[in-house]
């Protein structure tokens, strides 16, 4: 049922929207409606003050079922879920799980090829998304390996440097592809709601984005700015870093890691590399744990799509560091299967997770303070700059629930 | 042959339906747990939406109590024990010993002013002091002295001048100076039974600990009140004579915050509404603007109840005569300036939708309410937050789970003086009925609703 005011272009501009806010339950947000709109999450959040946004309105917007608002709107990425909105809440409605739910709705909604949607949505997909990407990743292996030498470890004989290599550059290309075009669609929504007609020159476009993406993206420095739940933050970082740290060794400089002498000690880089599954390791068993538990607001509410990621996660470096243990103890056979099973794992992982799913917020995140600032230029450099506070601040009032 | 009702609680409600039943020549006894009957009424300064004074409507009430002969006040007493049923309860109250033979004691007040030591007021929320042989406040029914036992050293003497006493009786001025010689040192409790024919639980409230919401400081920053405490500071009774004086430096406040649902509408304390606040927020910004036309008032609030006849032009009369400003969003934390001892409130406010820090000299917090606890020794069903749960909330709103047994007031659920009233009176009438005999027409006892059996 829908129920709705018609704007001028035929789009809803008002309304109960039944559709909506069943899906954004469905993704997590189960207490939407009992939200009285006092203010109290916007008022204790510690990044409130530093972008001048209001967490309030934004589940208002959700809870009236705006959804051209909330495409529009950075607020659900500038939060860093360290949960003291859902401490204070009034009426426990746990704004921290509400947030978490935009950003997975708008997490579907940048992607165009709907792929998103079916990931979040079902859990048959998840699962055939999954087993399809390994199952073909395991017959590519089956396929393509070179000869197995039993006599010792010979990695790079077992999967040559000359067809692994392309064969990753393609596919992070195609992701990269994918993941940008999403971001760019992402770009288009918030800045929908710049000051219209203002240009912003290139070099405020460049300057902005050395300015933060990098710090944000290698540092997210906002968590800092959590008053509680530190450990939240090291556990993010943790996983941040065995990621970034794996990605370089693997993909990056893959013809330095993948050779056929064995991996530790001969090589200072293969201790980075196992560094990095030690990182992701910890990292995405404290996720884990934490999530069973339930120890962290964020981590009261799980979704498939977060149990997809983490443990995909987990599995992905659990292989990739007994590859490197296999390999460093010099144990041919259980090396190749182990190594098959990990590429069989990193495939899905990345393919699914990186443009589609959960992944994607590490580059939704910086991006949305960048477009946030650019947003925020334009009223800067708008002719009437009384304009400014009012625009930004659309006011919406009023109970809800 | 009429028999006769007990009513629990001295408040409004209390008094009312005894009021309402002794007119009909009903015998009643009127139990409270304090020297004096008045409840939180008493406390108060004025009245919404009329402003008129609370004392000045309250104690012709009390007098009329006191000069009925159908009334027997038993003051400073609590029920210890119910049973029986319908129409013959019997009840056991237990009379806490005053130290003072009220027969005797005159209300003359010497006692009061010779006595050495101090104890924290109650009357005024411990915003000053009084002797530990006190009348409870000056327009007190029955104007009779108390001693407190807990703060006289003659009844409880500290350990250091025991022993210095050597066993003689130490102090004793009170009984000096008594000129009717009522004072009794030696009094003891004394249980006291009755057989009546129906009960009125008027029970009330009492105020939720604000020291439980640690954001917003209270009993940490001085300056942080209730808002039963500022109407001890607005009443020209209470204990600055009606000057609005802030705790920390006794300047007059120049901004006064309100903020309301504190406990109230919030699961993590109470879920429930405490009916009245909206109200007697509005009702203190202009008290407080009558006492200093300069001050600055700000209400802050998530939603305005203001349902009552009369009510909502209140509100608007606040804000439009009075200029008092009523700001939508709810404070999350309160700071305070260490060397002024100002207040700085941090909040959303949601029609602007900004995050927000304003300075106030003084704040009232609207405290959520309590009901009195009655369970034990009343045998009454409850609801999930201690109110006394009803018979039929729509049909029976004054009936209790046990037949013969009614609720007025508070004690079944927030609410303002006119709608206790209107339930002390309805539970006056259903009483009345049993009281009279008319037991068959109210209660069935073919289920035998009885408490013993």
């Amino acid at each position: 049922m829908m129920i709705s005011v018609k704007g001028e272009d035929g789009k809803p501009i008002l309304g109960f929207n039944q559709e909506f806010i069943d899906e954004l339950i469905e993704l997590g947000g189960e207490d939407l409606l009992i939200c009285y709109q006092c203010g109290s999450c916007t008022a204790i959040c510690p990044l409130s003050e530093v972008f001048n946004i209001s967490f309030r309105k934004t589940i208002k917007y959700a809870q009236l079922g705006l959804e051209e608002k909330l495409l529009k709107d950075t607020t659900p990425w500038l939060c860093y879920a360290c949960g003291e909105c859902s401490d204070t809440c009034p009426r426990n409605a746990k704004p921290t799980n509400i947030l978490a739910a935009i950003r997975r709705y708008l997490t579907i909604k940048y992607d165009w090829t709907g792929l998103s949607r079916a990931l979040y949505f079902s859990k048959k997909a998840e699962v055939a998304g999954i087993s399809i990407l390994a199952a073909l990743t395991g017959l590519i292996i089956y396929l393509f390996h070179g000869p197995m030498v039993l006599e010792r470890v010979e990695l790079e004989t077992f999967a040559p440097i000359h067809i692994v290599e392309p064969a990753g550059i393609i596919t992070l290309l195609v992701l990269a592809g994918f993941l940008l075009s999403n971001i760019y669609r992402m770009y288009k929504f918030i800045m929908s709601d710049a000051y219209p007609g203002v240009k912003i020159p290139l070099s405020m476009y460049i300057k902005e984005f050395i300015k933060i993406i990098p710090t944000h993206f290698l540092t997210q420095r906002l968590m800092n700015k959590c008053r509680e739940r530190k450990s939240y933050w090291y556990t993010h970082l943790l996983i941040f870093y065995g990621y970034a740290l794996a990605f370089i060794l693997f993909a990056v400089v893959l013809r330095y890691t993948q050779t056929n002498l064995p991996f530790l000690f001969v090589d200072p880089v293969s201790i980075f590399g196992i560094l990095s599954f030690i990182f992701l390791l910890i990292g995405s068993s404290l996720a884990i744990y934490g999530r069973i538990r339930k120890t962290q607001p964020i981590w009261s509410f799980s979704h498939s799509t977060d149990w997809m990621f983490i443990t995909l996660l987990l599995l992905v470096s659990l292989t990739g560091l007994l590859t490197g243990i296999f390999r460093t103890i010099n144990w041919p056979l259980p090396t190749y299967i182990i190594y098959s099973i990990h590429l069989m794992l990193v495939v899905p992982f990345l393919a699914l997770e990186v443009p589609f799913a959960k992944w994607s917020h590490l580059a939704y995140r910086p991006f949305a303070i960048y477009f946030h600032r650019l947003r925020e230029l334009t009223y800067e450099l708008a002719p009437v700059k009384e304009a400014r506070r009012e625009l930004i601040a659309q006011p919406i009032t009023g109970g809800g629930g | 042959m009429v028999k006769p009702v007990l009513v629990i609680g001295g408040g409004i409600a209390g008094i009312q339906a005894s009021l309402d039943l002794a007119e009909q020549n009903i015998p009643v006894y009127l139990v409270d747990k304090s020297p004096s009957i008045g409840g939180k009424m008493a406390q108060l300064d004025k009245t919404f939406p009329t402003l008129d004074c609370a004392s000045c409507i309250l104690t012709p009430k009390m007098s009329a109590v006191l000069r009925n002969k159908n009334i027997k006040l038993i003051m400073y007493s609590e029920v210890q024990e119910v049973k029986g049923r319908a129409g013959e309860f019997k009840v056991k109250i237990l009379k806490k010993p005053t130290y003072v033979d009220w027969d005797k004691c005159t209300g003359c007040g010497s006692c009061v002013e010779k006595c050495p030591y101090k104890a924290p007021d109650e009357f005024n929320l411990g915003l000053t002091t009084r002797k530990a042989i006190y009348i409870l406040f000056p327009q007190a029914v029955p104007r009779k002295a108390v001693i407190d036992a807990e703060h006289c050293v003659r009844l409880n003497p500290p350990p250091n001048l025991r022993e210095r006493a050597k066993g003689r009786p130490l102090c004793g001025v009170c009984s000096m100076v008594c000129p009717a010689k009522a004072i009794d040192y030696d009094m003891k409790p004394e249980v006291i039974e009755l057989e009546v024919a129906a009960i009125i639980v008027a029970t009330g409230m009492e105020l939720y600990d604000a020291r439980n919401i640690p954001e917003y400081g209270y009993g940490k920053y001085d300056n942080v009140y209730t808002h039963l405490e500022f109407e001890r500071l607005v009443s020209a009774t209470g204990p600055t004579r009606g000057e609005i004086i802030r705790r920390s430096d006794k300047k007059h406040p120049k901004r006064i915050a309100w903020i309301q649902c504190v406990g109230s509408r919030d699961v993590r304390f109470n879920h429930y509404c405490s009916a009245f606040c909206c109200m007697a927020a509005t009702k203190q910004a202009i008290l407080a603007k009558e006492h200093m036309p300069e001050v600055d008032c700000t209400i802050y609030y998530m939603d305005i109840r203001a349902f009552g006849k009369g009510f909502n032009e209140f509100v608007e009369r606040a804000k439009e005569e009075f200029g008092i400003k009523y700001i939508r969003g709810r404070v999350v934390r309160i700071d305070e300036d260490p060397d002024t001892k100002n207040l700085i409130l941090t909040y959303e406010d949601t029609s602007t939708s900004y995050l927000k820090k304003d300075e106030y000299d003084m704040v009232v917090l609207a405290v959520a309410i309590r009901p009195n606890r009655v369970v034990p020794p009343l045998p009454l069903d409850l609801n999930e937050d201690g109110f006394i749960k009803l018979k039929d909330p729509y049909l029976d709103p004054v009936s209790t789970t046990v037949e013969g047994i009614f609720v007025a007031g508070v004690a079944a659920g927030a609410k303002d003086i006119p709608d206790s009233v209107t339930e002390a009176s309805a539970a006056a009438a259903r009483a009345a009925l049993i009281a009279k005999g008319h037991l068959e027409e109210v209660v069935s006892l073919a289920d035998g609703g009885g408490l013993d059996g």
